[in-house]
């Protein structure tokens, strides 16, 4: 206890000297690198993650703990349930360094990217945003005729761009109604 | 895998050291030897619990996977409490066992032992006989483990009526310690706990 107290009594004189306000300075630098530090090897984080949660770590670091427990995957810092699937890299704009190729660690996760919506309508045919259709039925020729008329106001919607997954969906939808139609076709002839 | 741990160590020993807490003696911490692989920690007892005024040694051995699994801690000083062996101190604590988070740090575990000793979980024993008197006789281990805080952590209070129990059986040829376990087993019954001595003793020879 007595060595305490003296402790005590040091701390209690540092603390009204002249240098405080460096002091002070000093302690707010060393928080602010702090904030970046990760919360497993306490080292500034190298290959930035972040879990869904919002904690910092270094990929390595992160996939380990994962690893040393595969049943209970939870988040070092608050328990809350992570997976390596659900983590975002932080790209900061210094240089990337080469992974250490002692660490048998898998890639850090990519970032997933989508592409912003497109707003440009689709102007096809020369007839500009108002989008004129034409159309002639058998069937319930009047009514149809109707319906396919008066949609001037409306526009349709853009072509989804090339590669996003939407684009993929239509891709296959267009083939599925080319072959649904064929084999209407064909029961039609047989008939 | 070594040099994580030893790195990280050394990172949360030069934090502890600052730690507020240190400052106010309530946890402290000290190297063993050079490699950062045997720690020697420090805890007060929190107030208004049998422990205060006590301070308590504990064994920490950092293991080479040190963080992704705990370290392992034991008391070695000798507490009464019904999460700890009064035997071998050894301590049952979610965190130093499933529960551990690699975010977690030598502060936070001493703290967590700091709480640990002001609230027992006497479902969860380490020790079932401190258990059961816990469970039994709360005032008898309120009595006992202050006892054993002025005996084995140089807490302050002095009871005693304990100390002449004690004092009947060493004069017997009984070791002190031996006694005082028996005698802190037997809710201080002298006669069950001289008992219980003699028949370890016959079993023995």
């Amino acid at each position: 206890m007595s060595k305490c107290e003296l402790a005590e009594m040091s701390t209690a004189k540092e603390q009204p000297g002249p240098s405080k306000p460096s002091g002070s300075a000093q302690e707010e630098k060393e928080r602010d690198e702090r904030m970046f530090e990760c919360n497993i090897c306490l080292d500034t984080a190298k290959d930035a993650v972040v879990s869904m949660c919002g904690h910092l770590f270094c990929w390595p670091c992160l996939y380990q703990w994962l690893e040393t427990r595969p049943a209970r995957q939870l988040c070092p810092v608050c328990k809350a349930a992570i997976s390596k699937e659900k983590v975002i890299p932080l790209y900061g704009r210094g240089i990337t360094k080469q992974e250490d190729p002692r660490n048998n660690v898998p890639p850090r996760p990519a970032g997933q990217r989508s592409e912003p919506e497109a707003n440009a309508g689709f102007s096809g045919f020369g007839f500009g945003e108002g989008g004129f259709h034409m159309s002639f039925g058998i069937g319930a020729f009047p009514f149809g005729f109707f319906t396919s008329t008066f949609n001037f106001g409306e526009t349709r919607p853009g072509a989804a761009p090339r590669g996003s997954p939407q684009f993929l969906e239509e891709q296959f939808l267009s083939k599925v109604f080319l072959w649904v139609a064929l084999v209407f076709i064909c029961w039609l002839v047989m008939a | 895998m070594a040099n994580i741990a030893a790195q990280r160590i050394k990172r949360e020993f030069k934090e502890v050291i600052k730690s507020e807490e240190v400052a106010k003696c309530a946890i402290k911490v000290e190297l063993v030897n050079d490699s950062f692989t045997e720690l020697k920690g420090e805890i007060a007892g929190p107030p208004d619990t049998p422990y205060e005024g006590g301070n308590f040694v504990l064994e920490i051995k950092v293991p080479e996977t040190y963080p992704f699994n705990p370290p392992k801690v034991r008391f070695i000083t000798k507490i009464w409490h019904p999460n700890i062996s009064s035997v071998t101190g050894a301590i049952c604590l979610d965190i130093l066992k499933d529960q551990w988070a690699a975010a977690m740090t030598l502060r936070t575990v001493l703290l967590s032992l700091q709480a640990l000793l002001s609230a027992a979980e006497p479902d969860d024993p380490q020790d079932a006989v401190v258990a059961k008197q816990y469970k039994e006789q709360p005032e008898m281990f309120r009595q006992t483990a202050k006892h054993w805080t002025s005996v084995y952590a140089g807490g302050p209070a002095k009871m005693s009526d304990l100390d002449d129990k004690i004092r009947r059986l060493t004069d017997m040829g009984i070791e002190e310690h031996n006694a005082r376990v028996a005698l802190s087993s037997y809710n201080w019954d002298l006669e069950r706990a001289t008992e219980q001595l003699f028949m370890t003793v016959m079993a023995k020879n």
